[in-house]
């Protein structure tokens, strides 16, 4: 229960949404509701419905090879789609099927873990390891970012007064690429203590494009850049993976929480990111 | 602010406060199968159907459910449900009987879009139900021997 909410509003278009937002500074736009449902803040004192505006379109755009993916789409609908299905062989469904529980995917939606994303939250590292751009409404106009640029310091007023409209993730052309998530909890029930997501492309059998996101450290997730600029152009053996998870615990950037120590969550780290990669050289094998 | 839905196969109007979560406007107008457990999305015990999927009404304010079906256990009436309960006592698994309207919604709603669900499926369909007496063995057994009841009678066995 939110205390302090004295309108609720279902606007009938994006411009209208965006009008009421910016009228009132402690008002809310509302997806699923997860998130916010569960919240006890006295901040919200007006919710701005946005699920009725048909930003639930789920679709693969032969033209352009990308899978189109509307902000206000239920977690659950993607993990069942037939085109989320052929990402990756099957890592998008699979990864977003570790978010929660059923009833939970079928009310919460990726648009709705982006503005305001939990620390733990699975939806940062599979989104950074894939190519991603946001489409988001601000000012009137509806305008693209990357992924990787969603969170830069200076782009934060904007998001915050901003409404994600779509996600595009592009199919990669060429190559053999091949993904992996893990998640590590302390039980089903509960949230990630720490998550990771790896994509690797190998082409002529050296790879030609690596990314490593780690999220839960206990800081929300973020792309480990000088783990994938080592990784890129070298043979993918398992050799590499274990020096590329050596490695990765030693330039990660981790803590330590009531859910894990610093030192624990070291150990992980190297232990997930060598399994990450080995996964993926199996599957990379199993395809050429 | 007022609210209308369908609930149970009824149209209803309610006054509802703009921040409030639909399991309190549930609870508050007799529908004492949803439970408040939890509240905080985890352990399923106030599920119930919104057009048909089940989601927990903790996390949903209840202007969301504007012009939407709702259905809890104080509705499901229907050969499915019936067989659903029958099975679920008949296996022994109700013990305190907390966690049972939860699951019967989740199993109801796997039930209406798959006949014949794995054992997986069912773990599945059940992840969001924490039940704390009986270790989901026999909920797990009701819910296949509903699958087989009920695919026996489409069959015409
Ligand atoms: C019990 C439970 C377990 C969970 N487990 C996991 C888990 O294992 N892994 C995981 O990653 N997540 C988990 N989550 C988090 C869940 O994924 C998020 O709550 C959900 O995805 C948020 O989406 P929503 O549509 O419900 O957001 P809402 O509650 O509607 O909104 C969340 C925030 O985003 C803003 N917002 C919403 N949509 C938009 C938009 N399109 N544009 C701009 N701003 C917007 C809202 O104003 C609000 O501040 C869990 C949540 C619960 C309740
Ligand atoms: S009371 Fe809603 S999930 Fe527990
Ligand atoms: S029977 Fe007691 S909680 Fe499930």
């Amino acid at each position: 229960m939110l205390k302090n909410v004295t309108e609720y509003y279902y606007p009938g278009s994006l411009a209208e949404a965006s009008e009421l937002h910016d009228r009132e500074s402690r008002s809310f736009f509302i997806s699923g509701g997860t998130a916010l449902a569960l919240s006890d803040s006295t901040r919200p004192v007006e919710l701005i419905d946005i699920s009725r505006l048909g930003l639930n379109k789920l679709k693969l755009d032969r033209a352009s090879g990308n899978l189109k993916i509307g902000a206000t789409t239920k977690i659950q609908r993607i993990v069942e789609s037939e085109a989320a299905r052929s990402v990756l062989g099957g890592f998008l469904s699979e990864s977003l099927e570790e978010i929660g529980s059923y009833p939970v995917r079928n009310a919460g939606t990726l648009g709705g873990s982006l503005v305001r994303p939990f620390p733990w939250s699975d939806v940062i590292p599979i989104l950074s390891v894939l190519e991603t751009e946001v489409t988001y409404f601000h000012e009137g106009d509806k305008k693209t970012r990357e992924f990787s640029k969603l969170y830069e310091s200076d782009f934060r007023s904007t998001l915050n007064r901003s409404i994600i409209t779509e996600l595009s993730i592009s199919l990669p052309e060429k190559g053999n690429a091949a993904a992996k998530f893990i998640k590590f909890s302390r039980s089903e029930f509960d949230v990630a203590a720490l998550n990771l997501a790896c994509r690797l492309t190998v082409e002529d059998g050296n790879i030609s494009e690596a990314r490593l996101s780690i999220g839960a450290r206990p800081m929300t997730g973020e792309r480990i850049e000088k783990v994938e600029n080592d990784l890129v152009g070298e043979k993918l053996t398992g050799n590499l993976a274990k020096e590329a998870a050596i490695f990765a615990a030693d330039v990660t950037d981790l803590g330590g929480n009531d859910k894990l120590s610093k030192e624990y969550r070291e150990q992980l780290v190297k232990k997930m990111t060598e399994e990450a990669i080995v996964d993926i050289k199996r599957e990379v094998a199993n395809e050429s | 602010m007022k609210v209308e839905f369908e609930l149970n196969g009824e149209e209803k109007s309610f006054d509802v406060e703009p921040g409030e979560v639909l399991l309190d406007l549930l609870r508050d107008n007799g529908c004492k199968s949803v439970k408040r457990g939890c509240e905080t999305g985890d352990c399923g015990a106030c599920m119930v159907l919104v057009n048909g999927r089940a989601m927990t009404s903790c996390t949903l304010f209840a202007a969301q459910v504007n012009g939407r079906e709702i259905r809890t256990v104080e509705g499901l009436e229907d050969e499915l449900a019936e067989r659903l309960k029958e099975s679920l006592l008949e296996a022994g698994a109700v013990q305190c009987g907390f966690c049972i309207p939860g699951v019967l919604i989740s199993a109801y709603s796997l039930l209406s879009r798959k006949e014949n669900p794995t054992e997986e499926e069912i773990e599945a369909a059940l992840d969001g139900n924490l039940c704390r007496c009986t270790g989901y063995i026999k909920q797990i057994e009701a819910i296949k021997e509903t699958s087989n009841k009920i695919g026996g009678s489409r069959d015409g066995r």
